[in-house]
């Protein structure tokens, strides 16, 4: 969902979405190379991102994702689903009276 | 300057996914190992150890080359789609002409007895089985399969026959069958017809596609 969210908002390339989800989330979810890619690869074969080629004029040419319409279809249930999923951890533990 | 499409190419070269596929993987990978060694440079970190790092990044190689497969290309491997369903088209479309030759009235199939089993020898499916390795190679090449491994798909019903020659006949001739053991002349003839012959024309047909359509030349 995290790369989902963050395509949502722009194309970006690899790299960039690591950093930022890096940033985001203060260092605390942070992704490798070895779990970055796969992932992005499995949205791209199920639909829900495409990517394409950039030049880059001040280095190695990049490769952007963007979200797809039905990734975007996607994004509305998913958040939902995380939404209550963490209500529902909040009232089990009591995490807003800790 | 590190030559990082080198170090990816290196690491991943298990990864079995198509030649375009493969070259856009690792380019894209290397890409992302350059910008994050420049990172680590930026944060003062010596050269030395921004490489481990960006390294590092490849302790479980193999893991990271099957994830991506696996991710690329979901329920069908590659080699499904530039070996078995190319073999597959082409041992198919040798059958159905087979069969749809013998309701031609013209240039019949010859029989020939051979050390007293009956060997057909038909010219017009030889003749025509060219297109059929030309379908198979072709297959294969567009789904990004190499020329050794696109004429094993041209060549896969010859490769079948020889397969079941090999299983059938010394299984038969250790279990004892008689036949098999007084004909052996009439079973090479069978060998020769079924996997030699149709061999020839399937690879002809399948360089002659590679010579004509420019980009496998």
């Amino acid at each position: 969902m995290a790369i989902l969210t963050l395509l949502h908002e722009q194309p970006l390339y690899g790299f960039e979405i690591a950093k930022r989800i890096e940033e985001r989330t203060a260092g605390s979810l942070r992704f490798t190379m070895a779990s970055l890619y796969p992932m992005l690869y499995d949205l791209e074969r199920r639909g829900s991102v495409k990517a394409h080629w950039e030049k880059n004029p001040v280095g190695r040419d990049r490769r952007y994702y963007s979200l797809t319409a039905s990734g975007k279809k996607q994004l509305v249930p998913l958040r939902q689903e995380w939404r209550r999923f963490f209500e529902a951890l909040e009232s089990l533990a009591g995490l807003s009276h800790a | 300057m590190r030559d990082w499409p080198k170090l990816v190419g290196e690491k991943l070269k298990d990864l079995r996914l198509s030649r375009d596929e493969r070259r856009q993987v690792i380019a894209e990978l290397a890409g992302h190992l350059e910008d994050l060694y420049a990172e680590h440079l930026a944060q003062g970190m010596s050269e030395q150890d921004a490489f481990r790092l960006c390294v590092s990044q490849f302790d479980q190689e193999n893991r990271i080359a099957r994830k991506i497969e696996r991710a690329k290309e979901g329920i069908m491997n590659n080699r499904t789609k530039v070996l078995w369903l190319p073999g597959l088209a082409t041992l198919v479309s040798s059958s159905v002409l087979l069969i749809c030759l013998q309701g031609v009235p013209y240039f019949q199939p010859r029989i020939y007895w051979i050390d007293g089993g009956a060997v057909g020898f038909d010219l017009r499916w030889l003749v025509l089985l060219p297109i059929c390795g030309a379908i198979g190679a072709d297959l294969s090449r567009r789904a990004g399969g190499r020329r050794s491994v696109s004429l094993g798909a041209a060549l896969f019903p010859a490769i079948v026959m020889l397969a079941a020659f090999s299983i059938f006949l010394p299984v038969g001739l250790l279990e004892g069958n008689s036949f098999l053991q007084h004909h052996l002349e009439y079973m090479a003839a069978s060998a020769l017809t079924w996997i030699v012959l149709p061999a020839v024309p399937l690879l002809v047909g399948a360089l002659g596609g590679q010579m004509v359509v420019p980009q496998y030349k």
